[in-house]
């Protein structure tokens, strides 16, 4: 073993609180010790999911008081594997912006590296956190560390788009402060393992108001209709590795905690319509407001947003299939998104407004970048040879089985409104004549954005024509997720204990 | 204390949490100066602790400190779960309003205006 | 027209919030089987905390509270992000009013006894109401006292940063002990003491004093910041 997942946790706080000491000796080290931090986050994340995977869900308890006394982390396949997702796109987005800003004194520059190992520290607690105060902690170190992210520029607009991301998130916070006070008030407890064997004896009056409280917080952070009208100026305001990492990232987490709150916590019926619902409503409204943008980065936030709503979608339709598809989804979204930011960031490099108008005839110029954007877009609207097909096709296969016909023909309306919007920008960056007035200048992408995109697209490749490598993981990650009595089981009794 | 007297305190500490939400989700609703709204937050947070520390009161209930001669009250204490999670949302409540006025600072640098309508360039 | 919509919105949450928790039950025991009871048994039989907020702060979710240490870490550090400017205009502060020399004598004399009773917050955090946060606020004030009183007050940001990181570093490591003796992150591994005694609680005291640290060097980091923007 390598270490315990308290480690994916107390390893980079403790990174945190060394940088600024070791910065003021080399200046380097304020780059290296993150991306070293990340790639130990990344092993240990990955040997752990290896190990839960043979042994059974790990159950560490924090300060020597076992569940539901003391905080926990629960290393299940589930947690795991959205641990590992994270801490591997953390990675890559550290080695992609390794060289960012880096001949420049800029101060936002030096601290751009504390900010990204915490954002990815803090999914990743918020995903293994078995303990529901501790993950509204979480909430607000990624809060933090995602909204200094967005006003990384100078420029007037990422001050404004970071504050309104900021608003919004301390409303969120609040509420969910709310929901929690409820909740204690009624069960006298925080652990989730106790408040999920507690929730039936709740009053059902309370127990419907905390759970519109906590969707309403978490609707915000995972991009829910109408709640996501800070996620495009924040993607489109951020340098475009943070845009990246808060596609691949931070929503994740705040859709795991919708899931873990609506399956595991609370046993309200009505809520899977509700998410059905909502995730239709956003699905819809984010892919038609997509076909709309004139911003390249623009579209790609709404296109994630779109993705979300399906993810959501997916889950809500209740089974076991759906939550494959959904977890299937969710991964092919974390390494596809990132590499249409990754290009897509690189065709407009030095462009001022970031239109879409202005990459006409840049395939000709900048043929690698151009067919990696090209690779991640066939991808992401799900053709066929590539990542995003397996995960949609299971999808419409999840929600034939419980005969939902109205909501597969508004995927695949969806679908087709999706490929409109991505095949109009490939069409210009490979059929229309280049421009000098109107087209941006080609610019190389650098040697080490080079590495994080080629391993971006072989990982979709890979998972496109061999799927076999992570649906045995994806099977149990769902299985783990529609299991709440196993999952009170292995925190509240036992279950695994760890090994040292 | 008598038990009527207890009973108008309790209804009022309630209350006040209550409003206070409310006044601060008011100015965060309508205001359009952007340190009103942060004020606004902040009154929610302080709503919010209020509202924490009273779900933990225990009627004629004592702080929650083993000090000498109170070795063996803990039936009378008062419950000292939300007084720890008050202290950690009031840090942490702290932190986001230091960000935000940080923000409002970079705002005002550029616009010389602390109003909403004004700086508007993204869509609110 | 928009401020009555949203009045009468909020008239109807109001009435509803008010409604609900007021069925709640303020006042009495509303549940048998929650973790207070615990936590205030084992705070004096195990923990020999007299504290039961400073135990539970520190070591029952004690992991709360190194994340809350990160967030104020993270908010300092963010400042210093955010208000980045190209021009190397500070250093400076815009004063409207110098203050007289009745509040600068008095801010002197009252510094080191705003710095005294602050500590003496922190490090009897696990023995009497207080604790690392509220003593570490306490110093901050002091600074802020000085800062306000003398316009060319300078705290040296260097010594700011190391005590910040080199208590945040502690507090880790320390967490890191807890693996001794096959324990967890954040176990005890120091003898408990008697209850009621400077040295009890095992390494509670010792992480308390490092929050105070903390918080301490990182509000005054805060205040300085803010008050050196100067536009």
């Amino acid at each position: 073993m390598v270490g315990t997942p308290v480690l994916l946790i107390a390893i980079p706080l403790l990174a945190a609180f060394v940088i600024p000491l070791v910065g003021m000796i080399w200046k380097e080290l304020v780059r290296i010790i993150p991306g070293l931090v990340l790639a130990y986050m990344m092993v240990l994340s990955v040997t752990l999911l290896h190990y839960v995977s043979v042994h059974g869900t790990i159950v560490e308890t924090i300060a020597g008081w076992s569940p539901p006394w003391g905080i926990n982390l629960v290393f299940s396949p589930l947690t795991g594997l959205l641990a590992s997702i994270m801490t591997i796109l953390g990675f890559l987005v550290w080695m992609y912006s390794y060289r960012f800003k880096r001949n420049v004194d800029f101060e936002p520059a030096k601290k751009y590296f504390i900010f990204l190992m915490m954002l990815v520290a803090s999914a990743v607690g918020m995903v293994i956190t078995g303990d529901i105060f501790n993950m509204f902690v979480f909430i607000e170190i990624m809060g933090i560390s995602a909204y200094t992210l967005t006003a990384f520029y100078t420029g007037r607009n990422s001050a404004e788009a970071a504050f309104k991301y900021l608003m919004m998130g301390g409303l969120a916070s609040s509420l969910l402060l709310i929901a929690i006070a409820i909740i204690y008030s009624q069960l006298g407890t925080l652990n989730m393992a106790d408040i999920a064997s507690k929730i039936s004896t709740m009053n059902p009056g309370y127990k419907i108001t905390a759970l519109v409280f906590f969707i309403t917080a978490i609707g915000i952070e995972a991009e829910m209709f109408p709640l996501n009208g800070w996620a495009p100026d924040a993607y489109s305001e951020a340098p475009g590795p943070v845009g990246a990492a808060f596609a691949g990232i931070t929503v994740k987490a705040g859709i795991y905690v919708i899931i873990r709150i609506v399956f595991t916590l609370f046993d309200v019926p009505g809520a899977y319509d509700f998410l059905l619902v909502i995730g239709l409503i956003t699905l819809i409204v984010a892919e038609t407001t997509a076909l709309r943008q004139e911003r390249l980065k623009r579209m790609l936030a709404y296109s994630s947003i779109g993705q979300m709503g399906l993810v959501v979608v997916a889950f809500g339709i209740g089974t076991v299939e759906g939550a494959y598809a959904a977890l299937f989804l969710m991964l092919n979204h974390a390494i596809i998104k990132p590499l249409l930011f990754f290009s897509g960031s690189y065709l407009v490099f030095n462009s001022k407004e970031k239109r879409i108008c202005e990459v006409n005839g840049l395939g000709k110029y900048m043929p690698f970048t151009s067919v990696l954007f090209a690779l991640g877009a066939f991808a992401i609207v799900g053709l066929p040879p590539f990542a995003g097909f397996w995960s949609k096709l299971s999808v419409l296969t999840a929600a034939a089985n419980e005969g939902l016909l109205l909501i597969i023909s508004l995927i695949l309306i969806v679908s087709v409104i999706e490929i409109v919007y991505y095949f109009r920008v490939v069409n210009r960056i490979f059929f229309l004549k280049y421009d000098k007035s109107t087209s941006v200048v080609p610019h190389r992408p650098r040697f080490n954005a080079v590495i994080t995109m080629v391993t971006l697209a072989i990982l979709i490749l890979v998972i496109g024509f061999y799927p076999d490598a992570v649906t045995g993981l994806l099977h149990n990650a769902s299985q783990d997720l529609m299991n709440t009595p196993e999952y009170i089981q292995n925190v509240l009794h036992g279950g695994q204990s760890l090994i040292r | 204390m008598d038990d009527n007297l207890l009973k108008i305190l309790e209804i009022g500490v309630l209350s006040t949490s209550v409003l206070m939400i409310l006044i601060g989700l008011y100015a965060v609703l309508t205001k359009r100066s952007l340190i009103k709204i942060v004020i606004g937050l902040s009154i929610i947070d302080g709503g919010i602790h209020l509202l924490l520390i009273t779900l933990g009161y225990l009627k004629r209930g004592t702080a929650p400190i083993f000090s000498p001669g109170y070795e063996h009250a803990a039936d009378k204490m008062v419950d000292p779960v939300p007084q720890a999670l008050v202290l950690t949302a009031i840090v942490i409540g702290f932190a986001v309003t230091a960000v935000a006025l940080s923000l409002i600072i970079r705002l005002y640098r550029h616009h010389h205006t602390l109003e909403i309508d004004e700086i508007k360039t993204l869509k609110w | 027209m928009k401020k009555f919509l949203v009045l009468l919105i909020l008239a109807v949450l109001g009435y509803y919030m008010y409604d609900a928790l007021y069925g709640i039950g303020i006042g009495i025991p509303r549940f048998t089987d929650g973790v207070k009871d615990f936590y205030l048994d084992k705070t004096v039989s195990q923990l020999h905390v007299a504290n039961t907020v400073t135990s539970i702060v520190v070591n029952f979710r004690g992991f709360d509270t190194l994340g809350e240490v990160t967030v104020l870490f993270l908010a300092v550090t963010a400042l210093g992000s955010i208000l980045y400017k190209k021009r190397h205009d500070v250093g400076t502060r815009s004063i409207l009013f110098s203050s007289s020399s009745i509040v600068r004598s008095g801010s002197k004399l009252l510094f080191p006894a705003i710095v005294l009773l602050g500590a003496y917050v922190f490090i009897h955090g696990h023995l009497t109401p207080g604790g690392g946060f509220q003593g570490g606020t306490i110093i901050a004030t002091g600074f802020l006292l000085m800062l306000l009183a003398y316009e060319n007050f300078k705290v040296s940001h260097t010594v700011l940063s190391f005590v910040e990181s080199f208590a945040g570093i502690l507090f880790v490591v320390i967490g890191l002990f807890g693996f001794m003796n096959g324990g967890t992150f954040l176990q005890n591994f120091l003898p408990e003491g008697a209850l009621n005694n400077l040295f009890s609680g095992g390494v509670i005291g010792i992480i308390y004093v490092m929050v105070g640290f903390k918080v301490a060097t990182e509000l005054t980091g805060l205040i300085y910041t803010i008050l050196h923007e100067k536009d």
